[in-house]
């Protein structure tokens, strides 16, 4: 996933506070852009101007009496999430990109929304797996446990050729509604990791990370559907957290895979064990579960 | 009229009168308070920029917190004669009764402190 530096256009477009709101306007118009930052004669940041505050003042008046004083900062290497997240605290439309004490540019909400929307699955709205993974390197490079559950919808291939895609498509929609409501936000990440799989990360033990399985397993077994089916999910856990020596994005990306990876082969030996869910790296078999499928 | 009268008449004659009106241009035209609308072709900084340049040091520029005004710049005598939370709360009353947001208001101000005291024979 793209970083604030990755979409922040070459072209840096600043004003000095003693400039007027006439010349800023003009400078925006010709350039085609929403804001300027504002840099007094010693190279600082003292604020920005927006489109919507030249609108509001008098073209008569400074710069510096119609910009905005409280700028927010984001560095060029944080994530987009930050920056949504920035924004959305102080309702900002903009946020001026800082490389230590320097200026290197502005990132608008709408290029943010745009690029972060690439991440979202458009039949459930859930995350895409790649969230997760960015979500897991940020939690293990805080030296924070995680443990990742991995969900797989028993027999839906079945269920998609005996009743059709679009009622297989209302399942899946259903289902990531019912896992969504088992999670809390700003602590959990859910994910449709592909197909009829999703996934979890959540900075829990691995533990809770088994009881939050259960609940999820349970919900969905119990939703009354509309077809005369039973909807089953295999779960797997894993978890974990950054030993000595990992120093790198890359290294815990590496780890956040190797999580992934083992709840997902868990999921797949719940299946074939008939149990609902299993922990990686473990010999623990969990009660077995009802029949499954179509009924009758 | 014929066309041969209208031809024959005398050109109108054209006067011009010029009033001069001169007097002491005042450093700085602020005098004694200026009200700064939040929509004025000036704001606050400019304001600023404008008694520093001429005035330096003798002016006060205070950020306000009101539907209309944005800043007040006062001239620091006036505040050793009047406290600031006696004087300006009512200069902004009265600025506020004939002003808008896109007007700069220039007031001028006269305090005068009366005295009376008696003493013990």
């Amino acid at each position: 996933m793209p970083t604030v530096e990755d979409l922040l256009s070459t072209a840096l477009y600043t004003i000095e506070p003693w400039a007027s709101v006439r010349r800023a306007g003009a400078v925006m118009e010709y350039h085609g852009i929403g804001s300027l930052a504002v840099i007094d004669e010693e190279g600082k940041l003292v604020g920005i101007i927006t489109s919507r505050d030249i609108k509001g003042s008098h073209p008569n008046r400074l710069v510096a009496d119609a910009m905005s004083r409280q700028v927010i900062t984001i560095n060029p290497s944080a994530s987009l999430w930050e920056a949504h997240h920035l924004m959305v605290t102080h309702n900002l439309e903009r946020l001026v990109v800082m490389e230590g004490q320097q200026v290197i540019g502005i990132i608008t909400g709408t290029k943010v929304m745009a690029e972060l929307g690439k991440y979202v699955d458009s039949l459930t709205n859930l995350h895409k797996a790649e969230i997760l993974y960015e979500r897991a390197v940020q939690l293990l490079t805080k030296g924070c446990e995680i443990s990742v559950i991995f969900l797989d919808l028993d027999d839906f291939g079945r269920l998609n050729k005996q009743y059709g895609h679009v009622h297989g498509d209302h399942i899946l929609v259903r289902t990531a509604q019912i896992l969504k409501g088992l999670t809390v936000e700003g602590r959990d990440t859910l994910c449709r990791y592909g197909g009829d799989e999703f996934a979890v990360l959540t900075p829990q033990s691995l533990a809770a990370a088994e009881g939050l399985a259960r609940e999820m397993v349970k919900a969905v077994q119990g939703e009354k559907w509309s077809l005369p089916i039973h909807i089953t999910l295999s779960a797997g856990i894993a978890g974990g957290r950054r030993v000595d020596g990992m120093d790198t994005v890359r290294d815990l990306k590496e780890l956040a895979e190797k999580l992934v990876n083992q709840a997902s082969l868990a999921s797949t030996t719940a299946k074939r064990l008939k149990v609902p869910v299993m922990v990686a790296n473990t010999d623990r078999l969990p009660e077995r579960r009802p029949p499954t499928g179509v009924e009758g | 009229m014929t066309p041969r009268e209208i031809l024959s008449s005398p050109e109108p004659s054209r006067k011009a009168e010029l009033v001069i009106k001169l007097s002491e241009f005042e450093i700085p035209p602020t005098q004694d308070i200026l009200l700064v609308g939040r929509k004025a072709p000036i704001g606050p900084e400019a304001a600023r920029r404008m008694v520093d340049a001429v005035s330096p040091e003798q002016y006060e520029i205070i950020s306000l917190d009101h539907e209309i005004f944005e800043a007040i710049v006062v001239k620091k005598s006036l505040l050793t004669l009047l406290p600031k939370d006696k004087l300006l709360p009512v200069v902004i009353e009265e600025g506020n009764r004939i002003a808008d947001a896109n007007m700069v208001i220039k007031a001028q101000v006269n305090i005068s402190v009366q005295v009376s005291r008696t003493v013990d024979l």
